[in-house]
């Protein structure tokens, strides 16, 4: 296995490592997740919507970084997903909302907005490194079909 | 390879299930109060009551056997709908 290979999987193994956490924690404590989705400056009528969708998600994406042939997928997938999570900060940050809500939420309460803005930054920046990865590791990846087409005439 | 690879994948998934269990809260917390400056007040649904912004103080508290412990802390207490200054009433004019 190539320090490349390693690398990808150490970032997979990171990225399950806290999308898996963070949906476990919500499911865990659901009554103060709705409470925390309704504590941000969103609407309440996407509560019932969001707080449903996100950890589902999370799972989701957890599953397709396991399987090669899903993992590039769900690389892009956490990409996006990180993103949204990313400018939504910067949003709270720039005090774009007329309230700054409390960060609370699992063992990541006690991180500030601006923790939280350090800790996306850095798995947006594991993440594009992922991607780089999984394309030059497809590329490399040559099918046992190809190599051994004349065996099958 | 692939033991390699479903070595480090295993220990990603055992980890963050065992450590999402080992930090849920312990107690289930019936009501939430906060800090009126001269005593606890029930605070209601956050989101619907009231909202808990970001500063250094604490926002509610869970009541056991006569204690208040802090519960969400490094956030402010803002009741929903009063954020605002409240405005000054006009003043009486005297009847002549």
């Amino acid at each position: 296995m190539s320090k490349k290979q390693v690398t990808l999987e150490c970032i997979c193994a990171l990225l399950i490592l806290l999308f898996l956490y963070a949906s476990i924690s919500k499911f865990l404590d659901f009554k103060t997740f709705i409470d925390q989705m309704n504590n941000q400056p969103l609407p309440n009528s996407w509560t019932p919507f969001l707080v449903w969708s996100i950890p589902l998600l999370e799972i989701a994406i957890s599953i397709t970084l396991l399987f090669e042939y899903t993992r590039l997928l769900g690389l892009y997938a956490s990409l996006v997903l990180m993103v949204i999570f990313t400018l939504y900060t910067g949003i709270v940050l720039l005090h774009f909302f007329h309230y700054i809500p409390c960060s609370c939420g699992g063992v990541i309460r006690n991180l500030t907005w601006s923790q939280h803005l350090t800790l996306n930054l850095f798995y947006i920046a594991i993440l594009v490194l992922g991607i780089i990865l999984q394309h030059q590791q497809r590329k490399s990846f040559k099918p046992n079909y190809i190599n051994n087409k004349h065996s099958l005439v | 390879m692939n033991k390699i690879k479903w070595t480090i994948l295993t220990f990603a998934i055992l980890f963050s299930i065992g450590s999402a269990f080992a930090t849920r809260p312990r107690a289930n917390f019936g009501s939430l109060y906060y800090w009126t400056g001269s005593g606890y007040a029930l605070a209601g649904t956050e989101g619907m009551n009231y909202v808990c912004e970001t500063s250094s103080n604490v926002c509610t508290y869970t009541y056991s056997g006569g204690v208040y412990t802090p519960y969400q802390t490094s956030s402010n207490y803002t009741p929903l709908g009063i954020t605002a200054e409240p405005t000054k009433p006009a003043p009486k004019t005297e009847k002549k």
